[in-house]
């Protein structure tokens, strides 16, 4: 019994650091680019849960809800880049942080008047609420989706980051703004880029939280986001990888503290780890070298 | 035998003397009557606080309709404190010192309550909370604080025998919010308390199973549940947070019985597991079948429903009917304890107000009788529900106090 609800244990920590994962990349690519914290991204990702549990219990499929929610998710995150961060560009990198903070307020306020402080429930049905079970050990079709979006997302980022002219662009405006207008890139356009990718892997992860919990609040996003941030920085904010590795250790990390340590112990260990690796490798797991910082993303 | 006929005597004309003196109530036609109300319409318990408003705008407009306190208009003046303790006791302030309230209603969570009814007793106004159940809070701050709410520790001394009896309980694990000062104290003194009084083993007496308000994945603390293999689980939380728990046991398939607290006293905790027996303490339901609560169902459920940010399958709750049986006993005090309303008069009013509080006897609330203890805190019938098929069922009545005919009509 105690191997198998270790093994359940470390499933369950799987689908948080999944979740983790994509807020991590959210951050990591304006973070990578720009250089700067955009804190909305924690209230992107609440938002994007709400609209996908909206469309879903309104009879909308899920593989349509997703990418529904997403580009929801992507269009707030423009409007941010647009009125949160352009205007304020020149300005100290604590400036456009700020204003994305106001920003997450806004959004934060904007779901308790709209969808209730209450919690929001969905009923899932059919495949979805399809569950296998390995004697004591099981696992859900929910999870399984999670795992698979997950991953495919961060392979869809990591290939157009790497392979497509849209991230040549981006990382050339990552290297020297100035530098890339010359080569022909419109910076301002790959800054709308990434915001909209970012908005994209939020609203992916809102949608996927929505569907595994089952239950929602305008107020999910805190907590989730300040844990996404700790895994940025423990992956590494310029690698994509660094979050595909850093997700599942500290979703691992949090419930395992939480199964054999008490509640009470998960945040002084899941951000310990943060500090640990700020003092030792502040570049994170998969980040390069401080002489090296300019590759980002 | 002549000493104690005597000790009897005396008590007796103590007792009597304890009993409000009718007052001659004096005509306050042209004059307006105001009382206070902290609510938490923004935040985390935003649904508490809108729902609240809606029942105390009807109660004024009822009032009002019915000729008023004595002649007198009743204005509630209603304040948002976002369940945040600071503005909670701001808000008392400003309802005190620049509305001259007679008296407030809430604030509403145990943590608003904690640092707002010292300052009640400072200013000297009564404050009364409709939610806050964290034992001992207003005995800690009288005489000006008082709770129309009961302690769980009672609640859980009378509900816990009848779910262990109903449900074949032997042994339970407990799973409570370690961060809401409530349901901390529940889940890890009185309940672990009152199973061992019960002879119910404690499966997770040694490492006790918590979580943090604001927890949205509780996966380990539910797996760790199941591998105790409990007859029962005890869940000590605010119905918001219980929905989580419930929801997960749901996902890894748990099928134990819950028994809880007034925290989990909401209509949204039905729908989270719908197929659970989940077991709970409440002075009120809206589902109960008396006169009275059916009569102030019927009249706030389409306004709450009516309201744009609140949901339209919105029903009334125990704190709905709390805030609403304050303001009433505000009402009834004004009337019959001499108030004046006069500026002049302010101190005094708000003592008669208090005085009657303190010794009123004949209030019928909603659910039947209230009076408030020495303690602070409302002695009032209460009925033990379970959640089934989507709606509260009673399944038990009986007194928050052990005195004999302390509920009787």
């Amino acid at each position: 019994m105690g191997v198998s609800i270790f093994i359940q244990q470390v499933l369950n920590g799987l689908t948080l650091g999944a979740v983790y994962t994509l807020i991590a990349l959210a951050f990591s690519l304006v973070m990578g680019i720009l250089g700067i914290l955009n804190l909305a991204i924690s209230e992107i990702f609440m938002i994007g849960a709400f609209i996908g549990f909206s469309l879903i219990m309104s009879g909308v499929p899920v593989w349509l809800a997703l990418p529904g929610a997403m580009a929801v998710a992507a269009v707030i995150s423009m409007v941010i880049a647009r009125i949160g961060y352009e205007p304020l560009r020149n300005a100290s990198h604590i400036t456009p942080m700020l204003s994305t903070l106001g920003f997450s307020m806004i959004l934060q306020n904007f779901a308790t008047n709209t969808w209730g402080s209450d919690p929001m429930q969905l009923t899932l049905e059919g495949w979805l609420d399809t569950r296998f079970h390995f004697g004591l050990v099981s696992l859900s079709v929910v999870q399984i989706v999670v795992f698979a979006v997950t991953l495919g997302l961060c392979v869809l980022t990591a290939l157009l980051i790497q392979r497509t002219d849209i991230g040549r662009g981006l990382r050339a405006v990552a290297e020297n703004r100035d530098v890339s207008r010359i080569l022909g890139v419109r910076p301002r356009r790959m800054i709308l880029v990434a915001f909209a990718l970012s908005g994209l892997l939020a609203g992916a992860a809102g949608v996927l939280v929505g569907l595994h919990y089952s239950v929602i609040t305008p107020y999910i996003g805190v907590d989730i986001g300040l844990k996404a941030i700790a895994v940025m920085i423990v992956g590494g904010a310029t690698n994509i990888w660094g979050a595909l590795l850093a997700g599942p250790i500290i979703g691992i990390l949090e419930v395992l503290t939480v199964a054999y340590g008490g509640a009470a112990m998960r945040d002084f260990i899941v951000y310990g780890m943060m500090i640990a690796i700020l003092l030792v490798r502040p570049q994170g797991l998969l980040g390069g070298s401080s002489k090296t910082s300019g590759g980002r993303v | 035998m002549l000493k104690s006929m005597m000790t009897a005597a005396i008590l007796g004309v103590a007792a009597m003397t304890a009993v409000p003196v009718a007052v001659q109530a004096e005509d306050l036609t042209g004059k307006t009557v105001k009382f206070g109300a902290i609510v938490p319409a923004s935040g985390p318990f935003a649904e508490w606080g809108r729902a609240n408003t809606v029942a105390l705008k009807m109660l004024e407009k009822q009032v009002n309709e019915a000729g008023g306190i004595n002649g007198a208009k009743m204005e509630i003046v209603i304040y948002d404190d976002g369940a945040k303790p600071a503005q909670a006791v701001s808000m008392l302030r400003k309802l005190a010192d620049d509305d001259q309230v007679l008296a407030v209603a809430g604030p509403a969570t145990s943590s608003a309550v904690e640092v707002a009814f010292p300052v009640a007793n400072q200013l000297g106004i009564v404050s009364v909370s409709q939610n806050s159940s964290k034992p001992g809070v207003a005995a800690a701050n009288r005489p000006w604080g008082f709770r129309n709410t009961v302690d769980e520790a009672k609640l859980a001394r009378l509900v816990v025998p009848f779910f262990a009896k109903t449900f074949d309980v032997k042994k339970a694990a407990i799973i409570y919010d370690a961060k809401d000062a409530t349901a901390s104290a529940a889940g890890a003194k009185i309940f672990p308390q009152i199973l061992a009084d019960n002879g119910i083993e404690n499966l997770d007496a040694d490492t006790p199973i918590s979580f943090n308000t604001g927890d949205l994945d509780v996966s380990a603390q539910v797996t760790k549940l199941r591998s105790l293999q409990p007859d029962a689980v005890v869940l000590s939380a605010d119905y918001s947070q219980a929905i989580t728990v419930l929801r997960e046991m749901k996902r890894q398939g748990m099928k134990t019985p819950v028994v809880g607290s007034t925290q989990l006293m909401s209509s949204a905790i039905l729908a989270a597991y719908p197929e659970l027996p989940i077991v709970a303490p409440t002075t009120f339901f809206a589902g109960l079948d008396v006169p009275a609560v059916k009569t102030f169902t019927d009249g706030v459920t389409p306004l709450m429903r009516a309201e744009k940010n609140l949901p339209g399958t919105i029903e009334p709750s125990l704190f709905d009917a709390n805030i609403y049986e304050i303001v009433s006993l505000f009402a009834q005090a004004a009337k019959e304890a001499g108030v004046t309303a006069a500026p002049a008069d302010l101190a005094a009013d708000r003592t008669r107000i208090r005085d009657y509080m303190a010794s009123e006897s004949d209030f019928v609330g909603l659910g039947g009788k209230v009076r408030f203890a020495a303690d602070g805190d409302a002695v009032k019938s209460f009925f033990i529900v379970q959640a089934k098929d989507g709606k509260w069922t009673s399944l038990e009545t009986a007194c928050s106090s052990p005195e004999a005919d302390a509920c009787a009509q």
